[in-house]
């Protein structure tokens, strides 16, 4: 069992670089962590506010994003998300910008009073699996960087998977991480296993292209460019079949059953799928799946096919589905561990919240059943498939106990990318 | 027969003319596109409002997107209609209120009313004490960064530092002190991650 470690039960502090929002907070934040958006908003240096606060940084980030916001056209070129897609190219200098005014709103948002043995933080900062070698050097500089007022006493990085795996309490297992922009198959094994990594172009965003596709074809064409609220049509309409062709088959026979409507809050809209209600279950099926024959009519009328992708050392692959990425994934581990991981696969990520109505159960299933029909077509049958317990905060809890139990002398190591990194003595 | 169109001549592009019998009928039409652009959107507006003499009844047609995001009875003071329009259908979602020509022809420049200059004055002088009040805002923000800035002067020696069981100092409503989350509870990775960095914890691939 680990020694009681007092400094580190009060100065722990975990930041975890999500692709929609930034979660951030010391070990004594409790279960959650404090939440702001993973963005920063660059204001137009003549706006009222800008002029009012002349002091204001060149980059605003956290809770006051919304009083800079001003027009919609504005927003594409001013307001920047860093990490919509997992990663960073190396030259990006906006986005590490935004990146670097976050980790000092999330260190300035909690600092402790002088003169009671505080000498700085344990920090954990948590990134994407596939992020590359420089992401992590670039991040790691922007510690030091920022700390001129001594807040830091050891950094590390670890990747998202992993921490979803130690605050999920499996220390064998494949972690499926799936964002806005990708997702990530990671098995880890007491370390996250970097060489079996697999990385899919596919995410929450693909579901919102085939849902806006369907919006077009059945007459709602003049909404189908708001991204909003096409995401949450996504959410509202869109199920995950547990075989494709039967679901299609029996909505098209019972389509008052399987009726698809939504009512936009607030407003005067509502979408009507009527005869086309079948079509719900694309958007689902699209994300685990896109080599579906009807896929191809969307292909041919104009939609991107999800493309084969090299960022970094990564190749994302555009169109292997969630089992075949398992299992490739599970097969460039050794042999003997690959029973033991199959029995644990753990899904993390708001793209994995499908629900399944009443009077549907019979069509529709969750992500876990997903996975387990996709794996047993490809032959693996001793499979577990699990939400984990906290969605939305597993990987902050991961780094948390990350920092809170990883040896004070376990130095940081540019080969297995682990260990403390300390700027002060 | 019903209102029948006008010569195509007088229309400019995007408009719309109906006459029936000494009535007629005016209709703007905003396409998608246009509602990408601010300009067009207020240039269609404006453009309604100054046909108000030559026409009774004026329509503003947007696509059925402007009635979800803006309040359509905000049209009606005006007597302007408002028809929304997909792929589907068109629908009237605010009638137009006909104008009476005498009124609109009898429209002389009128003097400003007193209450709408006492008011601007009013305004005029808020406006002053706001910027006043920034100006003695940002004074004071300017004194609060040197004041904190002289007390977080690196190079300024420090008073002997007494260190004791530390104990959390900012705010901390979820959790008492020494007490772990409960996450932490039954966590194999607590023994896993703490034999980091001794011989026999490695790396399995990659």
């Amino acid at each position: 069992m680990t020694a009681p470690n007092d400094y580190r039960s009060h100065y722990t502090f975990a930041m975890d670089f999500g692709t929609s929002d930034f979660k951030f907070g010391p070990i004594t934040c409790g279960e959650n962590p404090r939440i702001v958006n993973n963005r920063g908003y660059f204001p137009d240096k003549n706006s009222v506010m800008y002029k009012a606060f002349e002091s204001t940084a060149d980059v605003i980030v956290g809770e006051d994003v919304p009083l800079y916001l001003q027009s919609t056209e504005d927003l594409s070129s001013r307001l920047v998300y860093p990490m919509r897609n997992g990663m960073i190219e190396k030259g990006d200098d906006t986005a590490w910008r935004v990146v670097s005014a976050l980790t000092n709103f999330g260190l300035n948002a909690f600092i402790p009073k002088p003169n009671n043995g505080f000498n700085g933080y344990y920090i954990v900062a948590s990134l994407s699996s596939v992020s590359p070698r420089y992401m992590y050097e670039r991040l790691l500089e922007l510690f030091e960087q920022n700390n001129v007022s001594g807040l830091i006493k050891a950094v590390t990085v670890i990747p998202q998977p992993f921490a979803v795996a130690i605050g999920h309490g499996v220390t064998t297992c494949v972690v499926i991480e799936s964002g806005h922009g990708n997702s990530q198959v990671c098995p880890i094994s007491k370390y996250p296993i970097r060489a079996a990594q697999v990385a899919l172009n596919r995410g929450g965003g693909d579901a919102n292209a085939i849902t806006s596709e369907i919006l077009k074809d059945t007459g709602y064409g003049d909404l189908a460019n708001e991204e909003a609220l096409v995401r949450k049509v996504k959410e509202n309409i869109g199920l995950l079949p547990a075989d494709l062709d039967t679901s299609i088959n029996e909505a098209k026979k019972s389509p008052r059953r399987f009726r698809a409507r939504y009512k936009v809050p607030g407003t005067r809209v509502e979408i009507d799928l009527e005869k086309d209600s079948w079509t719900r279950f694309l958007i689902g099926e699209y994300v685990f799946n896109p080599n579906h024959e009807i896929f191809k009519s969307y292909f041919g009328r104009g939609m991107p096919r999800p493309k084969d992708v090299k960022m970094g050392e990564t190749t994302f692959s555009g169109m292997l589905d969630f089992g075949d990425a398992i299992v490739a994934s599970v097969e460039r581990c050794p042999v003997e561990l690959q029973p033991m991981l199959y029995r644990e696969v753990l899904l993390s990520g708001g793209n994995f919240s499908w629900t399944v109505p009443e009077r549907l159960e019979d069509t529709a299933v969750d992500a876990p059943t997903k996975i387990k029909l996709l794996l047993r077509q490809k032959g693996i049958k001793n499979v577990s498939v699990k939400m984990t317990k906290s969605p939305q905060f597993s990987v902050w809890h991961g780094c948390i106990i990350y920092g809170f139990a990883v040896p004070e002398n376990y130095e940081w190591d540019w080969q297995r990318l682990e260990g403390w990194m300390k700027f002060s003595g | 027969m019903g209102a029948q169109p006008a010569g195509r001549a007088e229309i400019p592009q995007n408009n719309l003319d109906f006459i029936s019998g000494s009535e007629k009928t005016h209709v703007v039409i905003l396409r998608n596109e246009d509602l990408l652009q601010r300009n067009k959107v207020i240039e269609a507006i404006l453009s309604l409002t100054s046909l108000r003499n030559s026409s009774q009844l004026l329509y503003l047609a947007a696509p059925r997107l402007l009635g979800g995001s803006i309040d359509a009875a905000i049209f009606k003071p005006y007597g302007i209609g408002l028809l929304l329009f997909d792929e589907r259908r068109i629908d009237e979602a605010v009638p137009s209120q006909p104008s009476e020509r005498s009124e609109m022809n009898q429209q002389v420049p009128q003097s400003p009313d007193p209450s709408v200059v006492t008011e601007l004055a009013s305004l005029r002088s808020m406006y002053a004490e706001m910027e006043r009040t920034i100006a003695t805002l940002r004074e004071d923000l300017k004194a609060f960064k040197q004041d904190s800035g002289t007390h977080m002067d690196p190079t300024e020696p420090s008073p002997p530092m007494h260190i004791t069981r530390p104990e959390p100092m900012f705010a901390n409503p979820n959790r008492s002190a020494g007490e772990l989350p409960s996450f932490f509870a039954n966590n194999p990775w607590l023994d896993v991650l703490s034999k980091r960095g001794r011989s026999g914890d490695e790396l399995i691939a990659g």
